[in-house]
């Protein structure tokens, strides 16, 4: 009795999770303008935390609650729409609303006097409700309709200031590819269902699970690839990763949001929700395309001078790493960077969104024509936002994963983990650890690159515009929630070991997959080899960028452009779009003339024919129905010539054809 | 002896006669004794035929009610033209023409 009382709790503490934020969104929608100050969505993720937390107190390490009710029935077939609360969902629930909360603390100072902020809350709150909704889902119908609602919620957030041509541009193309990839999802979902006849994932997906006793098909195999391909498009995987970037355009605390815990972590969390459908080649095509994304999105990331760029890059090379850990089959490890990249990169965007806060202000007040988001107009930020400094460097050790912070203890798993996997594959894989130790290496030297330009040195705007700026420290109510995720970004909050990342209760958690041998060597050699490595890469940058001792002179050789036109991706996207537009031209002059020529023709013919047979109808037919006619009338005529009435000549008449009628019957008798 | 034949010789012949009346005559009165005319050639001819009808006088009594009708229809005919007569100020058909088309 008691546990069943338990389990309804944990059911209604869940509901409460997922309805604040949607009774938030629905109040906002209602209330308009009157709702700018933003405090209902607040206490609404105030309260989805709280309840979160219980449910993860609840949950954690013990039975797997999953609760459904019968949704509706198509023939013979019903849907059921329920809630699945294992460690990974709890993980995940507390995460969004722990990464959300922040966020919402943040904004209510930084999108202060935003003419338009009261639509803010209303789709922060949607986005995170459509996060939530996604993370306890039980069936694939209901996942991908809560999938496609983050989708929708993240293509409002990015086009935030609709007035501006960018973000509109942003937030279609991030629409755009996102749908390639729902497609993918679909397409999965179908296969699925025409194989078991379910869509539930406890029956697809559990121990005893549909997907493990089926025999192996390329049918299924296919219906991994087209999950993966949902995940590519949300995400940001290659080659779809070049939304990202632009979704840039929306608001920044929006930025951090879809970065840390919302939209992309909903394609990770995917493919670990559904990961016993894959086989080996899809964990192979997997790793493969993270790990390319991970060092390509690493190169970039090195040369790009608009602050969010650079991080928006780091982010797509981050989920890289992601990826690759589920190509490794090694799930648990995949959310676990998840969660300490969650806090880190949110910390990050943070902290550059109180940067271009301040930078922003000067704009407006010294009237200067410059971009608030160039870091070459920064430098030297350290005296004027001390805190905000701190915090980026919290995070930025984190990303580069060196030790005592969360990032270290997750990268570094990964990493060993490549490593290991490679000694079981043929020579050719070993090219996964090793673009992955480079992109590590690289990941440090851009995120040194970036803490060094915008906080050391001097301020490069005192010199361009020969005047003494002055710039503040971030107000309270956005450092607040920045310490908060930095604290999320320590190690102390997964493990009681700074170096060891087995010890990390969260992977212990959530540890479910196959495990490799442990090779010994690789756990103290890799974490050598990735800190020496990322030191150096850090000091490479602090004697280039903090000490100005910059070794390249001209900033035209072609692999810096190639990296900084960011592999050419918008390039090629570009001619794939003017190609198709060029095709549909042609397609179009084709239908114009030849097939509209043809029908056209083919009309006329008709038309021609019709005016010929109208003319036999007109000049022949009833010319000589008309002539018939007259003819008649005209006999007629002449044959009731005596017509005026004499009695007696009808008499005759009358007499005379019965005389005849009479004699014509005499013939026949 | 006077046989059948004599007896429809006269009724053709009278039949002939009031078939010039009502054809020939300018006068609606002689049109209508020319009508009586052949009314009397046909009630002639069903007694001359009524000879070989022995067991009933089918002819004969055909005839009476000929006959009478002959009067009624007299009656009435001689009513129109008098109100043809009060209408025309005429009893020529041939002046009678407004039924014409």
């Amino acid at each position: 009795m008691d546990s069943l009382n338990q389990i309804a709790a944990v059911v209604w503490a869940t509901l409460v999770v997922l309805l604040a934020p949607l009774f938030a969104f629905i109040l906002s929608a209602a209330l308009g303008k009157r709702m700018r100050s933003g405090w209902l969505a607040t206490v609404a993720m105030v309260i989805s935390l709280i309840a979160a937390i219980f449910v993860f107190s609840q949950i954690w390490n013990n039975e797997p609650i999953h609760q459904q009710i019968q949704w509706f029935q198509i023939g013979n077939h019903p849907f059921a729409v329920g809630l699945i609360l294992n460690n990974l969902s709890v993980v995940l629930l507390v995460l969004v609303c722990a990464i959300a909360l922040p966020v919402f603390i943040y904004s209510r100072v930084y999108m202060k006097g935003d003419p338009g902020i009261h639509r803010y809350w209303m789709y922060l709150s949607l986005f995170c409700f459509a996060m939530l909704g996604l993370v306890v889902a039980d069936g694939l119908l209901l996942l991908y309709m809560c999938w496609e609602l983050v989708g929708f919620a993240s293509y409002l957030l990015i086009g935030f200031w609709f007035t501006k041509e960018a973000a509109i541009k942003a937030n279609k193309k991030a629409f755009l590819i996102n749908r390639i990839g729902d497609l993918g999802f679909l397409i999965g979902i179908a296969i699925l269902y025409t194989q078991f006849q379910t869509l539930d994932i406890i029956t697809l997906f559990g121990e005893q699970g549909l997907v493990k006793q089926a025999p192996p098909t390329v049918l299924l195999t296919w219906a991994g690839i087209a999950f993966f391909l949902g995940a590519m498009a949300k995400s940001a995987q290659f080659p779809f990763h070049v939304w990202l970037p632009d979704a840039m355009e929306g608001p920044t605390s929006v930025s951090s949001l879809i970065h840390a815990a919302t939209m992309v972590a909903a394609g990770v969390f995917m493919l670990v929700r559904i990961s016993p459908l894959f086989d080996a080649q899809v964990l192979f095509f997997i790793a493969g395309i993270g790990a390319f994304t991970a060092f390509m999105a690493a190169t970039i990331a090195v040369t790009q001078q608009d602050l969010k760029k650079i991080l928006a890059f780091s982010t797509i090379s981050q989920l890289g790493f992601m990826m690759v850990a589920i190509g490794l089959g090694q799930y648990g490890v995949a959310i676990f960077h998840l969660v300490t990249h969650a806090f880190f990169k949110c910390l990050l965007f943070l902290s550059a969104g109180a940067v271009i806060h301040e930078m922003s202000h000067l704009k407006v007040q010294h009237r200067l024509n410059m971009d608030p988001q160039d870091i070459r107009n920064m430098g030297g930020l350290r005296k004027f936002m001390p805190w905000t400094f701190r915090l980026t460097a919290v995070a930025a050790l984190a990303l580069a994963g060196l030790p005592l912070t969360a990032g270290y203890l997750s990268k570094d798993a990964i990493l060993i983990y490549a490593f290991e996997w490679s000694e079981w594959q043929s020579g050719v894989w070993k090219i996964i650890p090793i673009s992955l130790l480079i992109s590590s290496a690289l990941t440090a030297f851009y995120i040194a690159r970036l803490v060094f330009k915008v906080f050391f040195g001097k301020f490069r705007l005192n010199r361009t515009f020969r005047k003494q700026f002055h710039l503040h420290e971030a107000p309270k109510g956005m450092r607040y929630p920045m310490v908060f995720l930095a604290i999320g970004s320590l190690y102390f909050l997964y493990s009681y070991n700074p170096l060891v990342f087995e010890d990390a209760w969260l992977l212990r958690g959530l540890a479910t997959t196959t495990s490799l041998q442990r090779v010994n060597i690789y756990h103290t050699v890799i974490p050598a080899a990735v800190n020496g490595l990322s030191i150096i890469f850090i000091y490479v940058a602090w004697r280039w960028y903090g000490r100005r001792k910059y070794p390249i002179r001209s900033l035209s050789g072609p692999w810096y452009r190639f990296s900084e036109a960011q592999w050419y991706g918008h390039h090629v996207y570009g001619t794939i779009v003017k190609g198709t537009l060029g095709l549909a031209k042609i397609l179009y002059a084709f239908d114009r003339k030849v097939v509209d020529g043809f029908v056209n023709s083919m009309g006329g013919l008709i038309s021609a024919l019709g005016n010929i047979a109208r003319w036999l109808d007109c000049y022949i037919v009833d010319a000589l129905i008309n002539g018939l006619g007259n003819l008649s009338f005209k006999i007629g005529g002449i044959l009731r010539g005596p017509r005026k009435g004499k009695v007696q000549y009808y008499m005759l008449s009358m007499f005379l054809v019965l005389l005849v009628v009479l004699l014509i019957g005499l013939q026949f008798f | 002896m006077i046989g059948l034949f004599h007896l429809l010789t006269v009724s053709a012949f009278l039949f002939a006669v009031g078939i010039y009346a009502v054809l020939a005559k300018k006068n609606a009165i002689l049109m209508l004794i020319g009508i009586e005319f052949m009314i009397n050639a046909g009630v002639l001819n069903l007694v001359a035929f009524g000879r070989y009808d022995r067991a009933f006088y089918g002819g004969q009594t055909f005839a009476l009610f000929a006959i009478v009708l002959a009067a009624a229809a007299v009656a009435v005919a001689l009513a129109i033209i008098l109100n043809v007569y009060k209408h025309y100020k005429s009893i020529d058909p041939d002046d009678v023409t407004d039924l014409r088309d």
